[in-house]
């Protein structure tokens, strides 16, 4: 796997959504070619970085008693 | 109790039920709430219907199936049907058509690797989300911040599994680009524009 292919299963790979066999022929050709390693690395601390900003947001307390008092009249 | 092929509504163990697989979404579903209306009282009214519709359909929903797909798509359509019309202005283009964009820009190469994230606080990239175009915003959220699979946000968006890849493809590109130019605006990354 060249580069190039490597590179258009970006986010294919970061999501977890190739197949076993090309996954790992990703995972080859990023082991052996650290500036495609790198580019990866880099998404991947964002895609995290997206969550972690977006995750720390829960639903109110006054939503869940709400919704708890008019499903079952608590 | 095995679960495995009983109905969801059977009996007294409705509410039981209920709770275990779909109140342990409250989270997730407030969180896509937030990102579809923008605001927290929308967000609010829009889980606590979908909440109400869930139950009342809930004989139809297989135990231990998808839950949170399932209530994801109770919640899209209710948005869509009831809140988007006055939650937002329809969108007016359609994304599917909009040129992939190059982010690699000035920007980027003074902080390649997005050191300045660090700085960047949760409110300044939730804002920076509901910037994006809708079919954007829903895919990135379901994917990136939910962590559904492309064949689930497929099946809840009722687009094909092509769709969603490119939607969130554009999606990240065009937050990232976001987040670096007000990186930029906040002194965090030096611009070379000048
Ligand atoms: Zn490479």
């Amino acid at each position: 796997m060249n580069c190039r292919e490597a590179v258009e299963h970006l986010y294919e790979y970061l999501d977890r959504e190739l197949t076993p066999e090309v996954e790992s022929k990703v995972r080859e050709h990023l082991k052996a070619c650290p500036p495609c390693g790198e580019h990866f690395d880099t998404e991947q601390a964002f895609l995290k970085f997206v969550e972690a900003r977006c995750r720390s947001r829960c639903a109110p307390p006054e939503l869940k008693r709400r919704i708890l008092r008019e499903l079952f009249g608590e | 109790m095995n679960a495995s092929s009983e109905q969801a509504g059977s009996g007294d163990g409705k509410r039981a039920s209920f709770e275990r697989e779909a109140l342990v979404h409250l989270d997730a579903l407030y969180r896509v709430a937030l990102r579809l209306t923008g605001n927290g009282s929308d967000a609010d009214d829009l889980v606590q219907e979908t909440m109400l519709k869930a139950y009342r359909s809930w004989d139809q929903y297989q135990l231990g199936t998808n839950a949170k797909g399932w209530l994801l798509t109770i919640l899209r359509n209710s948005f869509i049907n009831e809140y988007r019309r006055r939650a937002r202005h329809p969108e007016t283009v359609d994304v599917d058509t909009i040129e992939p964009f190059a982010v690699l820009s000035e920007e980027q190469e003074a902080d390649p690797h997005g050191r300045f994230f660090d700085q960047i606080v949760d409110e300044e990239v939730q804002r920076a989300i509901d910037g994006l175009p809708e079919a954007f915003r829903e895919a990135l959220v379901l994917s990136d911040v939910e962590g559904l699979s492309y064949q689930d946000i497929a099946g809840i968006l009722e687009v094909p599994v092509g769709t969603v890849k490119s939607r969130l493809f554009r999606a990240r590109q065009m937050l990232k680009a976001k987040l670096y130019q007000y990186a930029v605006e906040m002194g965090y990354i030096k611009g070379n524009a000048g």
